[in-house]
């Protein structure tokens, strides 16, 4: 009993190193996601720049991908979430963490305007709420999964 | 000799553009959508002025205009099909996924999965810009930490071989879950050849 005890304690001491470790590897690639389908003229603008988001574009915070008339794009996440677009549409990653051992983070994308189809990845696993898209009227999260947003353009 | 231009017909339509527009505003359409075994979920669409609105189960909707809270709205399956099928139609292949087993205690393939990496090989060339994640994981024998440890072994040794056979380094990500998630449930300190793995997505 007392070695399961003790090491119940050294897990938990071990665990938070442990978590360290898994974090940087974490972010150790750079980036947060991929665009993996790309139609028509689809652009990301980082830093003030634009520039075409070809499939295999890799995705930063803050990017904000552009789609246009003809458009449309298909996003993936280190934790397996998609975020898709149709055409006409603007989308900010305004946040995005997440852990690979525990599956804990959080996902923000902004819908400026346009549709756009989200599918929760691992991240949801952890904490369905922590995947969330706001719009200019509204906050959008919850227990589902997959869902849908139309934000009409003017 | 060629017919007045009608002013006043002229400057009614122009209001009733302008006041239509002002009207319309950015109308926003919010759908539950269900995932690949049928099932849905409940959203919750909570505007900065009013109250929220729940939608529960596959194909609930809500529309939101400006200034007033959103409301349920009555879009059939199709029509949500219809409204969002760019958006549908491009949404990424899900990821491929292979499970590879480990000699216990070690970071080392069964002989029978190192037979199945070659799939994952050829999965990886099908792909058009292709990243793998790898995810270790353990049974429950041994302390927490130590399988949090051994299962992120697991996880980089497999990254190294896909990157020694050619794969960019920044394309393939490791990852160790430890005992947390078991493809068979035991109790602590069993030993289960099933849950001694590594996952590979191909995505």
């Amino acid at each position: 009993m007392d070695y399961k005890k003790t090491s119940v304690l050294s897990a938990l001491i071990g665990a938070g190193l442990v978590l360290g470790a898994s974090q940087a590897h974490a972010q150790a690639a750079g980036w947060v996601g991929q665009v993996k389908v790309s139609r028509g003229i689809v652009q990301l603008e980082r830093g003030g720049q634009r520039f075409p988001a070809p499939v295999g574009l890799r995705l930063k915070e803050n990017d904000v991908i552009l789609t246009e008339a003809n458009g449309s794009v298909g996003l993936m996440f280190n934790d397996n979430s998609t975020l898709s677009m149709g055409p006409n549409g603007e989308v900010v990653l305004e946040r995005y963490a997440y852990d690979s051992t525990t599956y804990l983070g959080a996902f923000d994308a902004f819908v400026k305007r346009g549709a756009v189809s989200l599918e929760a990845g691992n991240l949801a696993n952890a904490a369905p709420e922590s995947v969330r898209v706001k719009t200019p009227q509204a906050e959008i999260k919850g227990q589902a999964r997959n869902f849908a947003v139309n934000v009409e353009g003017k | 000799m060629k017919k007045p231009v009608n002013f006043p017909a002229l400057t009614l339509s122009a209001l009733a553009i302008v006041l239509l527009a002002g009207c319309a505003g950015q109308r926003e359409t919010y759908v539950v959508l269900p995932d690949a075994k049928g099932q849905a979920g409940t959203l919750t669409v909570t505007p900065k002025e009013g109250q929220a609105l729940k939608l529960q189960g596959a194909y609930a909707s809500g529309v939101g205009k400006p200034g007033s809270a959103p409301v349920p709205a009555k879009l059939t399956e199709e029509e949500i099909k219809a409204a969002f099928a760019e958006a549908l139609s491009a949404r990424p292949d899900a990821p491929a996924k292979f499970t590879l087993y480990f000699r216990e205690g070690s970071d080392e393939l069964t002989p029978e999965s190192r037979k199945d990496f070659e799939n994952v090989l050829a999965e990886v060339k099908k792909r058009a810009a292709p990243d793998v994640i790898v995810v270790g994981h353990t049974d429950r024998v041994g302390l927490l930490q130590d399988n949090d440890r051994l299962a992120l072994r697991r996880a980089e040794k497999m990254r190294q071989e896909l990157v020694k056979l050619g794969l960019p380094a920044d394309s393939v990500q490791a990852a160790g879950r430890g005992e947390r998630e078991p493809l068979v449930p035991t109790a602590d300190e069993v030993a289960e050849p099933k849950n001694r793995r590594v996952e590979m997505l191909v995505r």
